[in-house]
């Protein structure tokens, strides 16, 4: 698998969030070596500049998007007889599309390797001063779509609240739900407005549903913007205060619970202050 | 005061004495002379200068009329006028002489209490005649008789007195022959027309004088007078002795009902709600000071005011500046301006009160056909259409770009005026798709756009809409639909709904769009009422047309969550269906099982939209997809000369012949045409009988398109929409 010469198959190869400097030596090392290099371009995005110099660092790459990824067809075509690697920012495996490629190489008789990288989850947990084993399930925050706004994220995160526990959120990057059109990373302001749209959904469905007594702008958060790259920051404060942050382009959350003392301190020492 | 001023003052003080009140309309046939008699009662009872009578036509907003001998509209002119020193108010609605497109005439026929049958004495009833009379007759609207061009029996076809009789007593027998058929049992002897009750008038429009036997009695001019005014060249001295609005205004007064008479007998008949609630009460009583009860005949569009909303009041009042329901809109609304339509001139009120005609300002979701009230939960005088099925499509387009703000605005009021047109616009290409009733439908709305509004347009060759249906089921072998992800995956069961039911759902018995949550249980109540499953249908999620979904799964983590999206991956494949993606009819899409990703994020819109439409393509052609195609009624009336014809031109278009009753000269065929086969209809109709057949169509609903056509028309229609010639299979919504 270290080989220098790649074999045939299907490479998944993790680039880690936000700076290509976040790649292991082991991923450099397979990118080289594969025949053929696309970048997935969907389920997250690398920033420009780091896309401006990937080709001086693993050489000649192409890009693909959802429907290339979900119908795979052509590549594992490819992969039958050449090394073909998917760049993938973070860690492949984080992402249920790129499982799905190893059941897809499974059905074919292809060879599938995996080459894990640093993910924007870990990092997001590490950076933020909470404890990792203080975590409950992850959501993600998905943009609303005409009369549809899925209530199950919210649901989870007061379960993770009420039992004391943290909730690392992502966030969509498709407003048209459709996958086709250029990503739109969501910012802190959409974030505040959705959470309150869930809210009063929940409200306005479910009789007897029970929500939290805070209003949402005064919930406890972290917000992490440009993971892994040389913008990154991050901020501690409520969703009232954290939705008026600007600046940053692809950010996530964590909306903690009750706190450790050591934690408190950490939140304190990352506090946003306007 | 000008004398017009002074009748507008005087028509809104008689407006509240609802026995002095005659709300009536003219049936005749085409060229019969009603343009002429309308200006002529107009302007006799001062509502227009008299030498402008006759010129300028006061009641024919559309010169289409004339082109094409079908009246389109229904606008209303009242005129005040005094019998022996007491006014009245008439309250004159013209009506579309012959195709009801979208129930304009019904509309018309409901408004008026009486009508002048207007039957020209050299022509006689022509079909046209006959038609108008029938819709009237049903509407329990009164009739009286007027012979018009009398001048020309005597001046020109120099006939005698004895031989006028004649004549006058063929027609006579033909109108009360007609009454005798199509009006209520109760009422047909009653009604009959007679010279001797002076039900009957006789004179000429044209040159302004009329006759009847109490008019004789009243002025002492005999017979033989007129015949030697008419020959003596003196028909205006005639016509001062005996004005023909004079006449017939007197015979509306006294042979035709007030509304506070015609109510009582009527309601029960043109409207459908409890005939012992308060409002039905208050009308049948025709009460000013009960509930308001207001049904809007036609939306017209004045160049200053905008739209303004004709129609009858049938209880209390409606006042400026207060605040009403228009039936099925989505909240009250301010009336901006009440006003009555005084000769040609909408004049501003403050009230209109029970038993008249109102004109309308400000009422946005007003359209033709729509009851107004102060409450909203009161019954209209016709459903409420959720849905109406259009039958062909045409794409229209301005033909300069520069008038494309106007074209929408026109296109707007249109679809507000026009209950069975359907309008959707393309705001960039300024493309307009207009869907309607039939060919000869959408020619007039384009004629309209064109000659109303000054638009010239680009009209595409007309296209039938078809529907697809199923001619059998997958109950048990449900179709499982995948998610571009795979993550998600959707069973679904199709079967055919049962024939009633369908009839139900078009005629919005259940509503239509999405079933909130806490209103499924009530409308699966309803579906229990007419023998469906109720426990099945409590669990329905939306109606789309005359389909239905239903989500018959059981606990299913979620999946409520996806509700949404499924209804829309369901109305998309409602809007267009596996086989050609024309509309889909008539099917009940059962959800029996999903499985879903756990996390929201993966079972977005991208994910659960396609995966629902594949889930029920799938399961729509294992149950054996079927085409249906439009039909018309038809009717065709012509002379018996040239009726043969009329009937060759119906066989060659897959027509099928019910009956053919002859009467007299005119023979009629009644039948059933394709609308697939309707286009150019009307050309080849006129040919075949030299002009002089009347024909009237109304849609028949769809039929199963026979077999050995299925092939030819989906080829014709994916070729049309740029889809793959080669039908698609169930594997093509398996991946
Ligand atoms: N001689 C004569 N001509 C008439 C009379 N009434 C109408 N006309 C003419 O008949 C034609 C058709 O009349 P019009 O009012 O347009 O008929 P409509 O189609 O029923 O509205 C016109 O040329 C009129 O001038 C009448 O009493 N005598």
């Amino acid at each position: 698998m270290t080989a220098d010469v790649t074999a045939p198959g299907l490479w998944l190869i993790g680039l880690g969030p936000g700076n290509l400097d976040q790649m292991t030596i082991l991923a450099l090392k397979v990118a080289k070596g594969c025949s053929k290099l696309y970048l997935e371009g969907y389920t997250a995005i690398l920033p420009e500049e780091e896309e401006a110099r990937l080709e001086e660092l693993v050489g000649p790459w192409e890009k693909i998007m959802r429907e290339s990824i979900e119908f795979p067809k052509k590549i594992l075509d490819e992969a039958k007889s050449n090394s073909i690697g998917i760049l993938i920012v973070g860690d492949p495996m984080q992402a249920t599309t790129h499982i799905d490629l190893e059941s897809h190489c499974q059905e074919h008789g292809i060879d599938f390797y995996l080459i894990p990288g640093l993910s924007a989850t870990s990092l997001a947990v590490s950076l933020s001063g909470m404890q990792s084993y203080r975590f409950g399930r992850q959501i993600t925050l998905p943009y609303s779509y005409g009369d549809y706004l899925p209530l199950s994220p919210l649901e989870i995160y007061i379960k993770n609240y009420k039992i004391g526990l943290h909730t690392l959120m992502l966030l969509d990057l498709d407003p048209s739900g459709m996958g086709m059109k250029q990503p739109k990373p969501m910012q802190p302001n959409e974030v505040l407005y959705l959470i309150e749209k869930m809210v009063q959904k929940i409200k306005d469905e479910r009789e007897g549903f029970p929500l939290l007594e805070i209003p949402v702008c005064d919930w406890h958060a972290i917000l992490l913007s440009d993971l892994g790259s040389n913008n990154q920051q991050v901020f501690a404060g409520t969703l009232g205060d954290l939705s008026k942050i600007e600046s940053g382009k692809i950010h996530s959350f964590i909306l903690t619970a009750k706190f450790t003392g050591m934690e408190e301190e950490a939140f304190n020492r990352r506090r946003y202050l306007a | 005061m000008g004398r017009k001023e002074d009748n507008i003052e005087r028509a809104v003080e008689v407006m509240r004495v609802r026995d002095k009140i005659r709300n009536l309309a003219i049936a005749a046939h085409i060229d019969h002379g009603k343009t002429t008699l309308s200006d002529n009662l107009i302007a006799g009872a001062g509502m227009m200068s008299e030498d402008l009578a006759g010129k300028s036509r006061v009641l024919d907003f559309d010169d289409q009329e004339s082109a094409r001998g079908i009246t389109i509209n229904a606008a209303s002119a009242s005129m005040v006028h005094d019998v022996e020193g007491t006014d009245y108010l008439i309250n004159l609605i013209d009506t579309p002489g012959h195709v009801d497109f979208g129930g304009d005439v019904t509309r018309a026929m409901r408004a008026v209490d009486g009508c002048i049958i207007l039957a020209c004495a050299v022509e006689g009833t022509m079909p046209q005649t006959e038609t108008v009379v029938r819709q009237a007759l049903k509407e329990k609207v009164r009739p009286v008789l007027f012979i018009n061009k009398v001048d020309r029996l005597i001046n020109e076809l120099q006939i005698d007195g004895p031989e006028m009789m004649k004549r006058f007593e063929k027609i006579i027998t033909k109108v009360n022959k007609l009454i005798y058929t199509f009006a209520p049992a109760e009422l047909r002897k009653e009604w009959q027309v007679d010279v001797k009750k002076g039900t009957v008038a006789f004179g000429s429009a044209y040159y302004n004088w009329g006759m009847s036997i109490p008019y004789m009695a009243k002025s002492g001019i005999n017979f033989t007078q007129i015949f030697e005014y008419c020959h003596n060249d003196q028909q205006k001295e005639l016509a001062k002795k005996a004005p023909v609005h004079r006449v017939l205004l007197d015979m509306a007064v006294d042979k035709l009902p007030s509304p506070l008479v015609a109510q009582e007998y009527r309601i029960p008949n043109i409207w459908q709600g409890d005939l012992e609630s308060d409002f039905a009460k208050s009308m049948i009583k025709c009460d000013p000071d009960g509930p308001l009860s207001l049904m809007i005949v036609k939306i017209w569009m004045d160049p200053h005011a905008g739209e303004v909303a004709v129609g009858r009041v049938y209880s209390g009042s409606i006042k400026h500046g207060e605040s009403v329901w228009a039936l099925g809109g989505a909240k009250a609304e301010r009336v901006q301006q009440v006003s009555m339509m005084v000769g040609g001139d909408r004049i501003a009120v403050a009230e209109v009160s029970a038993g008249n005609i109102a004109a309308l300002t400000g009422i946005k979701s007003a359209a033709a056909g729509v009851t107004i009230t102060r409450n909203k939960d009161d019954t209209g005088f016709e459903p409420i259409r959720h849905y109406s099925e259009p039958v062909v499509t045409v794409a229209v387009e301005p033909k300069s770009m520069k008038d494309l703000p106007k074209f929408v605005d026109a296109l707007r009021s249109l679809a507000k005026s026009d209950a069975s047109l359907q309008v959707s616009t393309n705001a960039e290409t300024g493309e307009a798709l207009l869907a309607g009733m039939g060919e000869l439908h959408l020619e007039i709305t384009t004629y309209r756009i064109e000659e109303e509004q000054g638009i010239k347009v680009k009209v595409s060759e007309p296209i039938v809409v078809y529907r697809e249906s199923i001619e059998g089921d997958n109950k048990g072998r449900p179709f499982e639909g995948k998610s571009p992800n795979r993550h998600n995956r959707f069973y679904i069961e199709v079967e055919p709904m049962p024939d009633d039911i369908i009839k139900e759902l078009r005629d919005g018995t259940f509503g239509d769009g999405p079933v909130r949550t806490k209103d499924a249980k009530s409308t699966g109540n309803k579906f229990g009422e007419f023998g469906m499953d109720k426990d099945l249908m409590r669990k329905i999620y939306a109606i789309n047309g005359t389909n239905v979904l239903i989500n018959d799964t059981k606990g299913i983590q979620n999946l409520h969550e996806t509700r949404e999206l499924i209804i829309e991956g369901f109305n998309d494949v409602c809007k267009k269906g596996p086989v050609a993606e024309e509309p889909l009819m008539g099917v009940m899409v059962r959800l029996v099982d999903a499985k879903l990703h756990e996390d929201a994020i993966h079972r977005g819109p991208a994910q659960t939209i396609p995966a629902v439409r594949n889930s029920m393509k799938g399961a729509l052609i294992r149950a054996r997809s079927v085409i249906f195609e439009p039909m018309q009624n038809i009717r065709i009336d012509a002379p018996n000369d040239v009726i043969g014809g009329v009937t060759g031109e119906l066989n060659k278009r897959r027509g099928i012949i019910e009956d053919m009753p002859v009467d007299g000269g005119t023979a009629s065929v009644i039948g059933k045409m394709p609308v697939a086969e309707s286009f150019g209809f009307s050309n080849s109709v006129r040919a075949a009988s030299q002009g002089r057949a009347v024909w009237n169509t109304e849609n028949a609903g769809y039929v199963h398109l026979p077999r050995e056509l299925f092939n030819k028309v989906v080829a014709e229609i994916r070729d049309r929409k740029g889809l793959k010639s080669e039908l698609p299979g169930e594997a093509q919504y398996m991946d």
